[in-house]
């Protein structure tokens, strides 16, 4: 037997319940649908399975020089270098521009070739970070759809330029 | 002579601080009212030193004191002298300085207004907001120092420190690295301090809440005293949100506002779970009851401050956000966990004294209706939470990071958006008794079909996701709700003879939090219709057009008619293209998007060009040309965009109304 008092509350228990379930349900089908792996380039390349096609996020640094735009196309192409995932690996290396700065000198690293369909944004340019969604070809290269782009601020490692005594 | 002069201002509010914190828990111990006014005295002085520490490095950003090395890296000499002193803001070590300056400033003015109120309450408040400033002006003396130099060491090299090293002398550079160009805008100019006002805004009301369960109260005071901070907290980090928006919009190139980067996420954070508290801090007024949930709330908001300030710093969210990893992430994260572990034992060592007799009914009143919009806003800042932490969690349990991007974002919480505007449809059909349908008859019968009309109109003008004429009509809706009320009450007044002008006004001014509520409400809805526009009814191309050659979008014909280059400066080549918009044959105006180049900083800045109305904003970006007779185009017809910071000043005003105080007594 329910007094009002409980089933009172049962009813704000249900509400509440089928109101989790469906966020919950949200949460799967969104990631099932939208959810992708971050790899590194490396990761990428040595990877056995098929990835063809597979939703992924990469990152690395912009090599400056292969920046190129085709504006009849409309298509822009450039190529990435490896750079670590791992943030403690990246403090290892000596932090975020450092780790970039070594990734574009290194020919030996693996690099990632990149088509992206649209303008060059203004944040694109040499030893910038690159973090890019999307998928990769047949050939390999890499089909961005989003492209992301972090320019570390500099930060007290360098010596300022133009000094004066 | 400044920067030592500076850093020792702020050692010496740090010591203030650490003696305020020592002297209130002695006169907590042997009751001694001399020792406690010692301490608040101390909590009351450490601002005018920060202050003087702050002068002192905005005198050194305007006067290129280049061997400072914070001053080197975010000013140069051709900044002019508004951002030179907003550069303040522009680094780490600067931002952190300004943010202890701010709170310094917060805690004089509550020591000011806390001295005869609830005495209770005030030690124990005081103590906590002199632990965190504590914390954070450590921070800037130990960690983070703004006032660093650089300087040649006898060896050849160099080095940066506070004092000079034995042998060394001062290295000057003679120009700066200047601020990053994209920066230099209104909107990112002001959104950092709006966004440190909103966030500073939740200490006050956070100590209090601690400061009464420490001092073992069980009524809702501290609410009652925190109720203006929360409302100042609140605007200035919804204004601080919005000032990011504007700025993604004129800057990033993208035609959007928001690209749910962790980043910008952890700053929504305490802005969905303070929200939910303005809501049941209501409650709790009203009814016996929420007391528990209340202390959660503002705990979890604060939580969620420092998180978010850990997240901006740490390096430990993949963010565009450029701020480096730094070396006060680790403090943070501790700070965090002390806040959110202490809170959280205090409050269950206190539960049982919280406990409310009041009772709620399963029924659609406006409490059932306000705890509804509580766990919605809940359910999105713990999608948010999982979405941002998934790719930690993620590699941590497994080989694999996975990571959730904004359409994963958009999927889930846009129905939950969409339900938000729901409920603050009904909420004003709803009574506190319940929902009744025969009362609500006559507003039924009017402002259904009125509402239809809205996504009515956008299907004869071609929308037809359902998606979005749903979300237009729950908008719609809404604010005709609130609208229905306001020219009802202004009829009521008409017909208590009161003059037209007079009636505009006289139901604000009786009931101004209800009203204040009802145009904040007003101005969310507002929000969400330009929101709506950028989400669901902006169109896109990029063309690449001939000199003379025309192109159209939704019904625009844009035409190019010439590009120029020009140098104002040394230090910038601007490019800028000319694009005139028709419509029909009728000619409206042109668009100049540009495209300028900061030589020395290597980067280039798209400027859009852009005309906005209240019906749509036509947004171009000048993308690449060659020669003079031939460019690409990127171009946005936006719809309703402009309602989205339309909005923000409404939602502003309705804040000020509700914060603004009570003439006549309170009525329901």
């Amino acid at each position: 037997m329910t007094t009002p008092k409980t089933s009172n509350q049962l009813k704000f228990l249900i509400g509440g319940v089928l109101f989790i379930a469906a966020v919950v349900l949200l949460i799967i089908s969104a990631t099932q649908a939208t959810a992708e792996f971050f790899m590194t380039v490396r990761e990428l390349q040595e990877s056995e399975e098929d990835l063809t096609g597979k939703s992924i996020r990469v990152s690395g640094a912009v090599i400056g020089e292969t920046i190129n735009y085709d504006a009849e196309s409309g298509f822009l192409h450039f190529t990435i270098a490896h750079i670590p995932g791992d943030e403690d690996e990246i403090e290892k290396g000596g932090g975020l521009e450092a780790v970039l700065h070594q990734a574009i000198n290194d020919p030996d690293l693996p690099q990632l070739r990149v088509v992206y369909e649209g303008a060059p944004p203004d944040m694109l340019k040499d030893e910038a970070q690159a973090i890019l969604t999307g998928s990769l070809n047949a050939d390999g290269s890499f089909l961005a759809e989003e492209l992301l782009l972090k320019c570390p601020s500099k930060y007290e490692d360098d010596l300022p330029n133009q000094v004066q005594e | 002579m400044i920067p030592t002069f500076g850093y020792l201002t702020l050692a010496l509010g740090f010591l203030l601080a650490v003696y305020g914190f020592l002297t209130m828990i002695w006169g907590m111990i042997i009751k001694s009212s001399t020792w406690r006014e010692s301490a608040r005295l101390a909590l009351l002085l450490i601002f005018p030193l920060v202050s003087f520490s702050l002068i002192a490095m905005l005198i050194m950003l305007v006067d290129n004191r280049f061997d400072v090395a914070y001053v080197y890296n975010v000013t140069n000499r051709s900044m002019p002298l508004y951002l030179r002193l907003t550069a303040l803001w522009g680094g780490q070590s600067g931002s952190l300085l300004f943010w202890s300056w701010l709170l310094g400033g917060f805690s004089m003015v509550f020591a000011i207004r806390m001295r005869d109120k609830a005495m209770d309450i005030f030690p124990w408040a005081a103590l906590i907001l002199l632990a965190i400033l504590g914390f954070f002006l450590a921070m800037n003396l130990f960690i983070d120092n703004p006032f660093e130099q650089y300087w040649y060491l006898a060896d050849g090299g160099w080095t940066i420190a506070m004092f000079k090293p034995s042998g060394a002398w001062a290295l000057l550079p003679q120009d700066g690295q200047g601020l990053n160009p994209l920066l230099r805008h209104p909107g990112m100019i002001l959104h950092p301090p709006a966004l440190y006002l909103g966030f500073i805004g939740f200490a006050i009301p956070f100590a209090l809440a601690l400061g009464s369960l420490a001092a073992g109260r069980k009524d809702g005071r501290w609410l009652e005293i925190s109720r203006p901070w929360m409302l100042f907290a609140w605007v200035f980090l919804s204004l601080g949100l919005v000032l990011g928006m504007r700025w993604a919009y004129d800057v990033l190139g993208w035609g959007g506002y928001w690209g749910w980067d962790p980043v910008e996420i952890s700053a929504l954070l305490p802005w969905l779970s303070g929200t939910a508290l303005l809501h049941t801090s209501l409650l709790q007024r009203k009814r016996d009851g929420y007391k528990r949930w209340n202390v959660i709330l503002i705990v979890l908001t604060f939580s969620l401050v420092i998180f978010s300030v850990f997240a901006t710093r740490s390096g430990v969210l993949a963010s565009v956000h450029s701020f480096a990893q730094s070396a006060i992430g680790p403090f943070l994260f501790g700070l965090l966990a002390v806040v959110f572990v202490g809170s959280i034992g205090l409050l269950i060592f206190r539960w049982r004294g919280l406990k409310g007799s009041h009772f709620t009914e399963f029924k659609m009143s406006r409490e059932v209706l306000t705890l509804i919009s509580n766990l919605v806003l809940i359910a999105i800042l713990l999608v948010c939470l999982f979405g941002v932490l998934l790719p930690s969690l993620s590699e941590r349990f497994s080989d694999t990071q996975i990571t959730v991007g904004p359409a994963w974002y958009e999927r889930i919480t846009g129905p939950l958006f969409l339900l938000l505007l729901f409920l603050m449809g009904i909420c004003p059909l709803a009574m506190w008794s319940g929902i009744s349908l025969n009362k609500n008859k006559n507003r039924l019968v009017v402002l259904l079909p009125i509402s239809l009309l809205v996504p009515l109109s956008a299907w004869l003008l071609g929308v037809r996701s359902a998606y979005t004429l749903v979300a237009l009509w729950l908008s719609g809706a809404a604010g005709l709700v609130i609208l229905w009320e306001y020219v009802n009450d202004v009829v009521n007044a008409l017909g208590q003879s009161h003059g037209f002008f007079k009636a505009l006004w006289t139901p604000i001014q009786k009931a101004r939090p209800r009203y204040g509520g009802l145009i904040v409400h007003l101005g969310i809805v507002l929000m969400s219709l330009g929101i709506i526009g950028l989400e669901g009814l902006q169109q896109e191309t990029q063309v690449r057009l001939l000199l003379g050659e025309e192109t159209a979008l939704s019904g625009y014909q844009f035409t190019f008619e010439g590009l120029e280059s020009s140098a104002p400066d040394v230090e910038r080549l601007i490019t800028e293209a000319e694009l005139s918009v028709s419509r029909k044959g009728r000619f409206l105006g042109s668009l100049y998007p540009q495209r300028q180049v900061y030589l020395d900083m290597n980067q280039a800045y798209s400027q859009p060009g852009l005309r906005s109305n209240l019906a749509v904003d036509l947004y171009a970006i000048l993308a690449d040309w060659s020669g003079e007779g031939e460019a690409t185009f990127t171009l946005f017809v936006t719809p309703l965009a402009n309602w989205l910071w339309i909005g923000a000043g409404v939602l502003t005003l309705g804040t000020v109304i509700a914060a603004s105080p009570e003439r006549k007594t309170k009525k329901d």
